[in-house]
């Protein structure tokens, strides 16, 4: 088989939102040759095309001050602050950018734009599911960026220190794919451990796991904000958080009763998503499982509008019998997902990572950098494009190792050489039993996560070596199962390391300590360890900065409010 | 099941699905020029081929095709 070799100023790995901003914004900013990589195909995979209908984005005239201070609030004050201003500032100069490429928001009938609730008290604009995605993916195509489908990019290229492209291979006819890049921005997202909601499951984490073998630091892979979100349990329909508590739908414990005042009593329903998970789990684990959402009681307009964001996700609850005409006719059980594993690269302000030569935006790179949800998304590939067109210009020629590249190319194919190996789908469930349990990851326990620790280096030393692929469909699967199992090791070492209960919450540390734990935790390879450091967050040139030094966290505090734990001997008992 | 049935009456072999499938599910048999399901394992069940194509071809069903181990 032959090799292909392409030669771009500025490489872009993944097609959703992150990565075609970067692309448009890098060829805008005057980069000649700019490539755009996807392992689907731009624009109609990953989680952008999938976007649940709503965007979030403020406008100049909303209180800024105001969802700023609740963006540094809601993520546990371990956000880049100057990130969380830049986004702030830049939001609405996106979505001018996007109605000019042809996106349709959803408008009154007078014309003006139609902003509707979601998480949270802010408002954002409606659109109609994967429309979104098409208009960018035309609008990079119009501006010029070259686009590579159905390549999975598998390794990164480096030269003395800086990373120079990267290499892959076509999933469909398995050629070798050789990029050689001025400057690569890596934007193929995060990882979701192909778990609940469809139209997720091909993010695997597989740029990240790329990067972490090329020497990147990957920070704090376990403090996302929204850990996890929550779906339909035992169908595949989904996604639509944002619209559904948007528009009124309210979730039930076992018993039905609301439960969500008991945990936020301001926002209820419309908390952010980690909050309900962990609010779901909680009342799960005192035995009021299971869960349902609601939405029997929306008014056939309120229902209109869920329809009009998200015809996918309705068709789903229509084929199921959950939505009969202009009604949702029964309470839907609802299940959280496995982790989100936002295991992005440490970067900063301009999204540059740890490695010469190497941007990361979207939820390629850390939560801290404020880049999870589609609108967080979209401003920071605009800020990555930018950053990486002028690394572009003033870098030199990059020079390609062919000793490298020859290696890569001999160690991706391995799986297809292998007999009597191990299926991908043996690999996936695995990793699936390990991480999805809510009380190893949502409610945490140190011994809970290093047995899971145990099962994970058991799975990353005995059996991804052994991933056996029938041809280059199956390649892919093996290198996105492998992926899986190396994510929930960084997720999983990194979450015990934290030993406070923060954005998640621990039994064995019920406090949220801001004495000790306004850090960052980050991680690299060092040959076969992980390497663990942490870096303190700046709260000195930050503008919000938390109140008390210590405390229980809200959630445990609830808890013990409504008598369903004790504090003893600084450690959670279940009553 | 995901996608579940694609009516080789309907289909026109124009690959539209083929090529929006993100999880490379589907594949054009040449000899008869028709789409067919090659991975259904691998299908997310998202839809989408349902969705883009022309000639409402093809039909889905929103249960798993695999296990997914749950939360609780």
């Amino acid at each position: 088989m032959s090799d292909v070799t392409h030669e771009t100023d500025v490489l872009v790995i993944g097609g959703g939102i992150a990565g075609t901003f970067a692309a448009i914004k890098a060829r805008e900013s005057g980069a000649k040759r700019v490539l755009q990589v996807c392992k689907g195909n731009v624009g109609k995979s990953g989680c952008s095309a999938f976007a649940a209908g709503f965007f979030n984005v403020p406008l100049p005239t909303d209180d800024l001050d105001a969802m700023f201070k609740d963006m540094v609030r809601d993520g546990g004050y371990l956000r880049m602050q100057d990130r969380v201003q830049d986004h702030l500032e830049q939001a609405h100069l996106v979505m001018q950018d996007m109605m000019s490429y042809g996106v349709d928001f959803v408008r009154k009938d007078s014309g003006e734009l139609e902003r509707v609730p979601g998480w949270t008290r802010d408002l954002g604009l409606m659109f109609n599911g994967p429309n979104l995605m098409e208009a960018m993916r035309k609008a990079s195509l119009e501006k010029g960026v070259e686009q590579v489908n159905r390549a999975m990019v598998t390794d990164f290229l480096t030269h003395d220190g800086r990373v120079v492209g990267a290499a892959g291979f076509d999933v469909m006819n398995g050629e070798f794919h050789i990029f050689k890049a001025g400057v690569t921005i890596l934007a193929s997202g995060m990882c979701r451990y192909k778990s609940l909601p469809p139209g997720q499951r091909d993010t695997t984490g597989d740029g990240t796991v790329a990067a972490l073998r090329a020497g990147a630091t990957v920070c704090d892979t376990e403090s996302d904000f929204s850990l996890n979100n929550a779906f339909v349990a035992h169908w595949d329909i989904g996604p639509g958080m944002n619209m559904y508590v948007g528009q009124g739908g309210r979730l039930l414990n076992g018993r039905g009763e609301r439960f969500m005042e008991k945990y936020d009593p301001v926002r209820k329903d419309r908390a952010i998503a980690g909050m309900r998970c962990l609010a779901m789990g909680l009342e799960v684990r005192q035995g009021k499982g299971p869960i349902y959402m609601d939405m029997t009681h929306l008014d056939p307009e309120q229902v209109g509008r869920i329809k009009k964001a998200l015809p996918l996700a309705s068709l789903m609850h229509q084929r199921a019998g959950f939505l009969v005409g202009d009604r949702f006719v029964k309470p839907i059980e609802w299940m959280i997902t496995a982790p989100h594993a936002q295991v992005g690269l440490a970067v900063d302000r301009r999204f540059q990572s740890s490695l010469p030569g190497l941007f990361a935006c979207g939820e390629s790179a850390a939560a801290q950098a404020m880049t999870k949800s589609l609108g967080c998304a979209a401003t920071s590939g605009v800020t990555a494009g930018v950053a990486a067109a002028r690394y572009a210009q003033e870098a030199g020629e990059p020079q390609i190792d062919r000793a490298q590249v020859a290696e890569l190319r001999e160690r991706l194919y391995q799986p297809l050489q292998r007999k009597d190996g191990i299926e991908p789908d043996q690999v996936v469930l695995a990793v699936q039993e390990v991480v999805a349990p809510y009380t190893v990851l949502l409610i945490r326990h140190g011994e809970r996560m290093k047995k899971a620790i145990a099962e994970v280096e058991d799975i990353l030393k005995n059996q991804a070596p052994l991933l056996q692929a029938y041809d280059h469909h199956y390649l892919r699967m093996a290198i996105e199962a492998s992926s899986m199992a190396k994510i929930a090791e960084l997720q999983l070492k990194s979450a015990l390391f934290r030993t406070e209960s923060r954005v998640a919450l621990r039994e064995d540390y019920p406090y949220t300590d801001n004495v000790n734990w306004l850090k960052w935790i980050n991680m690299k390879q060092e040959g076969e360890n992980l390497k663990i450091s942490t870096e303190d967050v700046p709260m000195g040139r930050y503008r919000f900065r938390p109140e008390r030094p210590e405390h229980l966290h809200p959630l445990w505090q609830a808890a013990e409010n409504i008598g369903a734990i004790k504090i003893e001997k600084g450690a959670v008992s279940w009553a | 099941m995901g996608v579940r049935r694609i009516d080789w009456e309907l289909c026109d072999g124009c690959e539209i699905c083929v090529d929006y499938c993100p999880m490379d599910v589907l594949r054009m048999d040449r000899e008869t020029n028709k789409v067919y399901i090659k991975y259904l394992r691998d299908c997310q069940g998202c839809f989408l081929c349902e969705r883009e194509c022309p000639q409402d071809a093809i039909y889905c069903f929103p249960v798993r095709e695999r296990r997914i181990p749950l939360a609780w």
